[in-house]
């Protein structure tokens, strides 16, 4: 069999090819990004990012009531967004197989927050999920959730954890699936007309309650497909404590037991609902479980659950306590885990000793270059000087909520910025208010907040960022854009244009490469009454560098040392990394610098030219 | 046979391409081969760190456990030291010496550590290792880009496990077309490099 070096993304995007899926959707977001990139490379596949999560599944769904195979891709914050639309498709069911994939981020290392969207999908919309221990398993997985979508008529979901969607393997390719036969319509409104009405061949039972009575009938369907699962087994060892490894987790707990050269008995899961006979058989040889699974204790409460239920006393540990609540799980946990329940393995822990040095942390902040240094400064410069208030969206410009600019006051989820801005307008406190947020964050979540606040003639500036791509997560495209993730030429939506339609009191558009431009049109748009928009325009600077589209021309830039007076006004309201500071000089590094010219207006002595 | 390779470094200094070309260069012997990297926000400047694990068996964890490294490469050097821990009883570390102030630093807030207080914690620790000029090489080369190619120029060696023509070879068949030459030019310049600091 043909193997292939895939990262995890690209395997359960090949998983999807071979299930002959025809649609894919999806809003960018890490760790889930390489999914749909993947897809866009094959041919006869509609592949594209949509505005938002909740429009991206609407448009899979849409597709798969035509019995055309769909896929959705997005990250847990996008299965947030995507949650009213799933809550009703769980009733509907689905026609054409249509896999979700929610990408979950344990550790927040690239997210706000560190959710287990098995939550959402699983135990509040009941629907199955499968949740992948490595890409090979991840590509069958979705392979499978095909499959058994079509069967079940239920959306299956695939929640791969950022390890598994990051990793790279050796992944077997099979034959790609030629899709369904012609795709058509066909009306079944007791179904795909989610509404209040009463159900006449039904006694004049409500139809949600009745689509509810169906859903909840797939449950028993459903365990029998998971008991038979090849993602669910048990492996023998010894001693009466096992191990409940769930995912990811496995990956951990095969390699703790390596490490120590101990097997213990393991029972793998990747689905839920449970294997309910498995786990019971399992449990019952045991006299205590521990349970390892990324990020919350969901498969844990589930089997707590069901031995209360089948009257089997087992302890049952893990995230609720034993093992650390928050953060992710690792090799490190579960060896330390392991030890604490069977002291004499303490001596076979791997050592790792840290220097004896004091290592300062690295935060992120704008590269060198990025058009949006200029504005950030401009807007600290000006928020200080009225006493404002910024409030900030997702994207790279968050880097300025950190030192050494700590800009924005609030950041949330996508889009909340301009109606958090909006309620501190309406508090009374009598500051100005501005909110700061991207272009793509602006189109998914943003618009919305910008209408109600038009609408209600709320008196402050929203500054939308408008670098052309979706930089955070890999330069996706974006409404703005003028081509698709395929290449295909499409519409591009501007946005000052939309943000006058809306009915803004002015929209000013303004190149943060030029300060002094941007600093005057936040003093006019902070005098106006009603809603200023300021579109800060100018092409991403890491991206343009490849495609020869920047906002500048560079430029020699160096500090004159004796025009110098050290007062650090370029390194604590700036803050470009090339500036470096020693002796009470501030002076450039030629080799970081890219010669965009902005910290010329930053120095008021002139030193800088 | 296990080995475990962890390259740290920050946005922008090529870790990935450097992993890419060892996980090639260990699929064409014959392993089996993991690989994750830390990547976050697509922006350069923070902190990348790549884990690669080879194996002649399964590989589970993606990420190698503390204490499992067996070479840490450093392309920056505070991100080598903060992922000395890592390094296994017999690790090996190869570090570029190349500093890039952190935001904290450059405020005053934190202290880069000095070379002096450097030298003395990593000798104080009792691993082997060397330390190399990487980047100031790569700029008389012709691009510091080509640090990357500079330390895995270096790095292979420092393994038997690691056949220098072999990685070259994967290097020149991966590399574009117009960054070839320097790719190889760069690659040997580390083997040489590092055979300097192995006779001091």
């Amino acid at each position: 069999m043909n193997k292939e070096y895939l990262m995890g993304n690209e395997a359960m995007g090949r998983g999807a090819v071979e299930a002959g899926v025809k649609v894919v959707t999806g809003y960018p977001g890490t760790p889930s990004s390489e999914i749909p990139d993947y897809v866009s490379s094959c041919e006869d596949i509609r592949v594209e990012w949509c505005i938002n999560e909740k429009v991206a599944l609407e448009i899979a769904l849409g597709a798969s009531l035509c019995r055309t195979r769909s896929m959705a891709v997005m990250k847990h914050n996008g299965t947030n967004v995507a949650l009213d639309f799933l809550m009703h498709l769980n009733y509907t069911g689905v026609r054409g197989g249509l896999v979700l994939i929610s990408a979950d981020d344990p550790g927040a290392n690239s997210s706000q927050n560190e959710e287990d969207s098995r939550i959402i999908t699983h135990v509040d919309a009941h629907l199955p999920v499968f949740d992948p221990w490595c890409p090979q398993e991840a590509k069958d997985m979705v392979k499978m959730a095909f499959e058994l979508s079509e069967k079940t008529e239920l959306c299956f979901v695939v929640r791969p954890v950022m390890r598994v969607c990051h990793a790279h393997n050796q992944v077997t390719l099979e034959e790609i699936a030629a899709g369904n036969a012609t795709p058509y319509f066909e009306d079944d409104r007791s179904r795909f007309i989610m509404s209040a009405v009463r159900e006449p061949q039904a006694g004049g039972v409500l139809r949600p309650v009745l689509r509810h009575k169906w859903l909840n009938g797939k449950r028993v369907e459903l365990s029998q497909i998971m008991e038979d699962s090849p993602f669910n087994h048990v492996e023998g060892g010894e001693g009466n404590i096992g191990l409940i490894a769930c995912g990811i987790g496995y990956a951990y707990v095969r390699e703790a037991e390596e490490i120590l050269d101990k097997k213990f008995p393991v029972l793998k899961l990747g689905t839920l609902p449970l294997p309910k006979d498995k786990v019971l058989n399992f449990a019952g040889r045991m006299d205590k479980l521990v349970i390892y699974e990324d990020s919350e204790a969901v498969v844990e409460g589930l089997i707590k659950q069901l031995l209360h239920d089948e009257r089997i006393e087992v302890e049952v540990i893990g995230r609720s306590g034993f093992l650390p609540m928050e953060g992710e799980l690792s090799t490190e946990a579960v060896l330390a885990s392991l030890a604490a329940l069977c002291p004499d393995l303490e001596k076979s822990l791997p050592k790792s000793v840290p220097l004896d040095i004091d290592i300062p942390i690295r935060t992120r902040t704008q590269c060198v270059g990025c058009p949006y240094r200029g504005l950030l400064h401009a807007l600290k410069l000006t928020a200080r000087k009225s006493h404002g208030i910024v409030t900030g969206d997702i994207g790279c410009y968050d880097a300025g909520s950190f030192l050494p600019l700590e800009l924005q006051s609030t950041i949330y989820c996508m889009g909340s910025s301009i109606p958090i801005a909006n309620g501190i307008a309406y508090s009374g406190s009598g500051q100005p208010v501005f909110s700061i947020i991207g272009d793509s964050t602006f189109f998914h979540n943003g618009v919305l907040g910008l209408i109600s606040a038009v609408h209600n003639a709320v008196d402050m500036v929203v500054v939308i960022c408008d670098n052309r791509t979706t930089a955070m997560t890999g330069f996706q495209p974006h409404p703005g854009s003028d081509t698709s993730i395929s290449g295909r030429p499409v519409v591009a939506i501007d946005i000052a244009s939309l943000a006058s339609s809306i009915g803004a009191t002015s929209v000013q558009v303004v190149n943060p490469y030029h300060i002094p431009e941007v600093t005057e049109s936040l003093d006019k748009a902070a005098a106006e009454k009603g809603v200023s928009v300021i579109v800060v325009s100018s092409p991403c600077y890491l991206l343009g560098r490849r495609t020869g589209d920047i906002g500048f021309t560079p430029r020699q830039v160096s500090i004159d040392a004796d025009l110098c007076n050290g007062c650090k006004v370029c390194i604590d309201y700036f803050g470009c990394p090339a500036i470096r500071f020693s002796n009470d000089k501030a002076s450039i590094d030629q080799a970081t610098c890219v010669g965009c010219g902005m910290c010329v207006d930053v120095c008021k002595r002139g030193a800088i030219a | 046979m296990n080995l475990n390779i962890l390259i740290a470094g920050v946005g922008g200094q090529g870790n990935l391409f450097a992993s890419s070309i060892l996980a090639n260069y260990f699929i064409k012997s014959g392993y089996h081969v993991g690989a994750v990297e830390t990547i976050g926000a697509a922006q350069r400047g923070g902190s990348v760190v790549s884990h690669l694990r080879v194996s002649d068996s399964d590989i589970y964890s993606p990420l190698i456990p503390a204490g499992k490294v067996d070479l840490l490469m450093g392309f920056e050097t505070l991100e080598m030291l903060r992922h000395f821990r890592m390094l296994g009883a017999d690790g090996v570390y190869l570090l570029n010496d190349f500093k890039e102030p952190t935001v904290l630093c450059n405020m005053e807030l934190d202290a880069y550590p000095s070379d002096e207080v450097i030298a003395a914690a990593l000798g104080e620790s009792g691993k082997k290792g060397y330390t190399i000029k990487a980047t100031a090489c790569a700029r008389q080369i012709g691009d510091s880009l080509l640090t990357n190619v500079v330390m895995l120029g270096a790095l292979c060696r420092l393994s038997a496990l690691l056949n220098g023509e072999g990685v070259k070879q994967v290097l020149g068949s991966r590399s574009p077309p117009k960054a070839r030459e320097l790719n190889l030019k760069a690659f040997d310049a580390g083997g040489s490099l590092v055979l300097e600091a192995v006779r001091q």
